[in-house]
């Protein structure tokens, strides 16, 4: 059995720990549920002061703003989601009190990072499939099943960006014992420059610029492409060619700034501390 | 006992927090089947050499030797499973789960599989006597059975060498006393255990040997016999009475023992405290206080041995 495969079992003792967790606070899942429920609600309101005409097209349709705004909504939330548990993940179990029994433990902190945000990240695909479902019973959300594979690459190349910058915002974290509120501010301004709210075109100028090298922004176009306008490989191809790379560099910087983050807290003996 | 293998070994260690100095020069064995108690007053450095010990602090400079490996550095994860460490606050498991479920999750990054992780963490739970409890929610546990879940934690996997922090610091004595005996009962399996605490008067009778540290530095290294010898007793509280049973006023006392001890401030008005002068043995002092007519109902030293040990040392240190 490598190293490699048994760090890996690991993870399934972080998933069903963080699945006993979240089932001991019942109230808790369905406030969450709830909250979906209020989104879909909110932007589909919003969705009727909004000129169609503003919207842009896909594949030769023209979007609804539910579509529109379910695509960006699912993948603020999948961001927003990853980025704050891996950002806070090591953070909690240092508010906890059980980093020091993890760290004492024979698992690779590599492990423990993803193992914290392990659970978080499995439940991401089914809040953004209950938010959908509710936008679809609801506001009749019409999406490309054509588009749904090449989708999920998209979102598979995004992932390790928003890993990525999980990392750096754990790094400093870690150093600074400060920092959750920049993940908040950091998910909230990429998800308006990038358009996931609002079409581009009705943002300022600058910002709209902006938008061409935001991954987040890349990433929603790709999708609507391929979910709104039922696009398939054709659409994405270029959107992944810029994507992977960015994607690598932001978890490369990731790594190695978490990693330094913690050799500076074993060298000073403040990692249990917080 | 010498011929125990040394499982852990600390050489000439120095730990520095922003240049000041928590560690200097600490030499510490510890031995399979042995408790090594770890004696100190607060900030004398005890957790933080803990830490070192269990690679959640590097050392300054100095090593540290832990079965035969380097355990200055990152550690390999045989290693790491080897040693099980016991801390001292309680908030270190996940309280909304139960403590079988915190268990199975600690055990399971030790690398056991699944069904293995729960055969042993019930076999642990029931080892330390929350057999019963198991399938509680940890937040509902008291502090005592807390310590003795953290204690079934560490020995989950049978650990070489077994790092108590403070265990008992927070305990009632009956639960002070279940720690210690599974500390005892590890021992007795071959591990070697080190044991931090506060209550010096727990290691009589329980610890095979001693350090004593203060402020960084090692200021005694022994058996617990050579560390009560470092302290002779110098003060006893007396109960006396008189020939018609009353108590015996301080005054009379100092009178009647004027050339073997000195009379202080009593703790109560039914005891005198006294001072042995310069090496009088106490025996002449009861003595004398018979010949006036003063009979000692009891008598105990004012502190323990090793409290004395404890408190001379510590102002032994302050005083270099």
């Amino acid at each position: 059995m490598t190293a490699v495969f048994r760090e890996g079992l690991k993870l399934g003792a972080f998933l069903r720990r963080d699945f006993k967790i979240m089932t001991s606070y019942r109230v808790g899942l369905s406030f969450g549920v709830v909250s979906l429920a209020i989104q879909a609600l909110l932007f589909s309101l919003i969705g009727r002061v909004v000129d169609p005409a503003r919207l842009p097209m896909y594949g030769g349709t023209r979007a609804t703003y539910v579509e529109f705004v379910a695509v960006g909504l699912v993948l603020t939330l999948l961001a927003g989601l990853m980025l704050d548990r891996v950002a806070n993940g090591i953070r909690q179990e240092q508010f906890v009190g059980t980093l020091e029994a993890l760290l004492t433990t024979p698992t690779a902190v590599a492990t423990i990072q993803v193992g914290t945000a392990a659970f978080e990240l499995l439940a991401v695909p089914i809040r953004a499939g209950v938010l959908l479902l509710i936008i679809a019973l609801a506001f009749g959300l019409r999406l490309e099943a054509e588009g749904v594979l090449p989708a999920v690459v998209l979102l598979l190349a995004f992932a390790p960006f928003v890993w990525g910058l999980g990392l750096l915002s754990a790094a400093l974290v870690l150093t600074f014992r400060r920092g959750a509120g920049v993940v908040g501010l950091l998910t909230t301004v990429m998800g308006i420059s990038a358009g996931a709210y609002f079409p581009l075109s009705v943002l300022p100028g600058w910002l709209a610029t902006i938008a061409q090298a935001n991954p987040l922004a890349l990433t929603l176009e790709g999708l609507r492409a391929a979910l709104i306008g039922g696009q398939s490989w054709g659409a994405i191809d270029t959107t992944l060619a810029v994507l992977v790379p960015l994607s690598a560099a932001a978890l490369a910087a990731g790594v190695v700034a978490f990693r330094l983050a913690l050799d500076r807290e074993r060298r000073l003996g403040t990692l249990g501390l917080y | 006992m010498p011929h125990r293998p040394v499982l852990a070994a600390v050489r000439d260690l120095h730990r520095h927090f922003n240049g000041r100095p928590a560690l200097q020069g600490v030499d510490v064995d510890l031995r399979a089947g042995d408790v090594h108690a770890l004696l100190g007053p607060n900030g004398a450095g005890k957790t933080t050499l803990l830490r070192v010990l269990t690679g959640l602090a590097a050392p300054t400079s100095g090593t540290v030797t832990i079965l035969g490996e380097d355990g200055s550095g990152r550690r390999s994860r045989t290693m790491a499973g080897r040693v099980g460490l016991v801390p001292s606050g309680t908030r270190t498991f996940y309280l909304r789960i139960s403590g079988l479920e915190n268990l199975i999750f600690f055990a399971r990054l030790h690398g056991l599989r699944r069904r293995e992780a729960t055969k042993r963490a019930r076999e642990t739970l029931r080892d330390v006597g929350l057999g019963e409890a198991a399938d509680r929610r940890v937040d509902t546990y008291s502090q005592g059975m807390q310590r003795r879940l953290a204690m079934a934690r560490a020995l989950l996997t049978r650990p070489d060498v077994l790092l108590v922090d403070e265990a008992t610091h927070d305990l009632d004595p009956e639960g002070a006393e279940a720690v210690r005996q599974l500390t005892l009962r590890a021992a007795g399996d071959g591990a070697a255990v080190l044991w931090t605490t506060q209550r010096v008067e727990e290691i009589r009778g329980f610890a095979h040997s001693v350090t004593f540290l203060d402020r960084g530095v090692v200021r005694f290294a022994g058996s617990v016999t050579q560390l009560i010898d470092r302290a002779p007793i110098g003060r006893y509280v007396l109960a006396l009475r008189d020939g018609v049973g009353n108590p015996v006023p301080a005054r009379a006392v100092s009178e009647a023992v004027r050339h073997l001890a000195h009379v202080l401030p009593a703790p109560g008005a039914d005891h005198v405290l006294i001072e042995l002068r310069g090496g009088a043995p106490l025996g002449r002092v009861i003595a004398a206080l018979a010949v006036d007519g003063h009979d000692v109902v009891a008598c105990r030293p004012e502190r323990s041995e090793i409290e004395e040990a404890f408190l001379a040392l510590t102002s032994e240190g302050r005083a270099s």
